[in-house]
């Protein structure tokens, strides 16, 4: 799977975890430092690898030359042994998920050619 | 020992005199029992066309008004046709509906056996599928989903839709670019809209998906398409096809709007490397339209051999006989509201140039020599052909019955077409082909210029010359006086003009002015060297005046 196994679902569907465990996870966003570089968290996921090429081939002009940029700016900062000012982190309503929908589509995809490569035919007439 | 077969030959031979009889009394091209071939009807509001004749297969195309005549910017057929699912080969092609992916329809399509198409004509989008009679809801469902639930997503345009249209455009050849651009010069917009953009037009700025999907809400309406069936039973439709087309809309807010067809006529002619072509083309015989000269003239121009290993005996093919490399084949282009009668001649460039003149000889030639009865009789029934084989609910007369519902035609009354047919004089066809040649042809002319000829050329006129207008536009055309049109001489001209203006004026002054009119002036003629007999110059006017009056004339 691209995206890593995840225990999201379980969680969301049951509220009282969800409202338990959201302020844990926001601050674990923040703690992972990224913010603080101006990335989102789908900047995050490893180029390497033919599903997100295809991902990162469907996103719009304007949304693939935001994530070039935000990553080139990282890579500056890191070189610096910097952070951003404050004002310029990530804030959280902005660390939206833009490419792993498009991720998981892909991925979708492949399974289902997957499967239908592997289909077993039972015959009706 | 006599052998067995020959005991029984007698009566093979026998046997064999007797179906030929049987022929021989049938004459040639006779029908056996013309009738309407459809009944059209209407299932959930759908426009319905079947014929069922109980066979294993069944062909079920959905007949949309969104051929490239009704397209609001350039390219938008083409892009439908694209994001429709397409035929096998290529399975990654097919789109996505919004319960199925395009790989998925590809998929199940070919474990069922089934075929699925997608074309346009200039009037008509065909979504077609051929497969098992079983399969009858299965593939009612995919046709009704691809119409109204599609998907037009940017990710598939870009890497599939896109690819398709290039690879399609750098397959089209010259006699394709042709006959683009001679319905381009014969009705401008509308139907002169070309069928498949080429590699050049700029199709870019309009065709995205976010257009197509506009284009589809507006043509995918219940009033805008047809459902043609062949082999399938109506109860079959009856049930299917009310729930699966139910998410296809009444109507639309945005009609598409057409302009009626004009007949313009011209030239173009369009420098391409590779393949040859010269389309020769004419005001043609609209769908439905009581025309049955064009049609006979048609069968009788022919061009495409109707007999193996051989060119034919059609006029066409008898006069490209003389070129070879070069075929030249007549074709009448109906639509709902118009008609173009083309010949099509396409080969190597100097063999397409002496074609092409051939062709219009032959055709002058039914101008001027008439048609013999042999081939009259032949054209008519090569026509009568044409016109079954079109109006049969199967293979091209999927389109055509699917066009006639989608414009609100009638099924073709067969019985009585065939009667006019047969109507059809040498006489008749002569009069048709002298219309055609005195009208502005429309000639397109794609390939090596430096030797595909011009219209001029090809003693075809290009401007419509009326013809009370003729005898004024030919003397215009000389640079001549009117007094030397007129047919007196100078001197008798001036002798008039100066008259009516003295006869214009007041007493007083006329008097005045018709004494200082007195002139001594005496003219001969000299004939031979020797001069003729002198002569008062008044005199011989006044006498030309008196002789002109007498007999009508104005001098």
């Amino acid at each position: 799977m691209p995206v890593a196994p995840s225990l999201s679902p379980f969680v969301l569907r049951r509220p009282w975890l969800k409202q338990l465990l959201t302020p844990l996870a926001a601050w674990y966003a923040n703690a992972a430092g990224y913010r603080q570089m101006g990335l989102k968290a789908d900047d995050l996921l490893s180029e390497e690898n033919e599903d997100v090429l295809k991902a990162i081939s469907r996103l719009d002009a304007k949304e693939n030359y935001d994530r070039i940029y935000r990553i080139r700016r990282a890579t500056q900062l890191s070189l610096q042994q910097k952070i951003l000012p404050r004002n310029e982190w990530t804030k959280p309503e902005e660390d939206t998920p833009y490419l792993s929908p498009i991720l998981e589509q892909v991925y979708a995809e492949n399974q289902e050619r997957e499967a239908l490569n592997t289909l077993t035919v039972l015959k009706k007439h | 020992m006599i052998c067995k077969s020959a005991l029984s030959r007698g009566g093979q031979v026998a046997l064999r005199r007797q179906g030929a009889a049987k022929l021989a009394q049938r004459g040639f091209a006779a029908v056996a029992s013309p009738k309407a071939s459809y009944e059209p009807t209407t299932i959930g509001g759908v426009k319905v066309a079947s014929r069922d004749d109980n066979g294993p297969t069944t062909r079920l195309a959905v007949v949309a008004k969104a051929g490239t005549r009704y397209e609001p910017l350039p390219g938008l057929t083409v892009g439908l046709e694209e994001f429709a699912f397409k035929a096998a080969n290529f399975a990654s092609r097919r789109q996505n509906t919004t319960k199925r992916s395009a790989l998925r329809i590809t998929r199940e399509a070919e474990l069922l056996g089934g075929q699925l198409t997608s074309y346009h004509t200039r009037e008509a989008f065909v979504l077609q599928a051929s497969f098992l009679r079983d399969d009858l809801p299965y593939f009612t469902e995919l046709l009704g989903e691809v119409l109204s639930q599609t998907r037009y997503t940017t990710h598939e345009y870009h890497e599939e839709v896109v690819n398709v249209i290039h690879e399609k455009q750098a397959r089209l050849d010259a006699a394709a670019i042709a006959l683009d651009a001679a319905h381009a010069v014969a009705f401008h917009t509308g139907l002169g809209a070309p069928l498949y953009p080429t590699a050049n037009t700029p199709i870019s700025s309009y065709l995205n998906e976010s257009s197509v999907a506009s284009f589809a809400a507006a043509a995918f309406t219940k009033a805008n398409i047809a459902v043609v069936a062949d082999g399938a039973s109506d109860a079959g439709l009856t049930k299917w096809i009310d729930p699966f087309f139910r998410h296809v809309p009444a109507e639309s807010q945005s009609a598409l709007s057409a302009t009626p067809s004009k007949y313009y006529g011209g030239e173009q002619r369009i420098a391409t490397a590779g393949s040859n072509s010269v389309v020769i083309a004419f005001p043609g015989a609209a769908l439905g339209a009581s025309q049955p000269e064009t049609a006979v003239l048609v069968g009788l121009l022919g061009g495409e051999s109707t007999i193996k290993w051989s060119p034919g005996f059609s006029l066409l093919s008898k006069a490209v006989a003389s070129a070879p490399g070069a075929s030249s084949k007549a074709t009448n282009f109906a639509y709902s509201d118009a008609g173009l009668l083309t010949i099509q001649v396409s080969g190597s460039a100097s063999a397409v140039r002496k074609a092409a003149e051939e062709s219009v000889k032959a055709l002058k030639s039914i101008v001027d020599g008439g048609v013999s009865q042999e081939n009259l009789v032949k054209a008519i029934a090569k026509a009568k052909f044409n016109l079954l084989s079109g109006s049969e609910v199967s293979g091209v007369g999927i389109v055509h019955a699917g066009a006639n519902l989608i414009h609100g035609g009638k099924p073709l009354q067969v019985a009585e077409t065939l009667k006019a047919l047969e109507g059809v004089t040498g006489d008749k066809l002569k009069a048709a082909a002298k219309t055609l040649l005195e009208g502005k042809a429309s000639v397109a002319a794609v390939g090596d210029l430096h030797v595909l000829p011009f219209a001029e050329e090809l003693g075809l006129k290009r401007k419509i010359l009326p013809s009370h207008h003729l005898n004024h536009s030919q003397t215009a055309a000389k640079m001549t006086f009117a007094w030397k049109a007129a047919g007196i001489t100078y001197n008798r001209y001036l002798a008039v003009a100066a008259r009516v203006v003295r006869r214009s004026l007041k007493d007083e002054k006329r008097l005045v002015a018709e004494r200082r009119g007195l002139q001594e002036l005496r003219f001969a003629k000299w004939e031979g060297g020797k001069q003729g007999e002198l002569k008062n110059l008044a005199d011989a006017n006044a006498q030309a005046a008196v002789e002109s009056a007498a007999t009508g004339g104005t001098a």
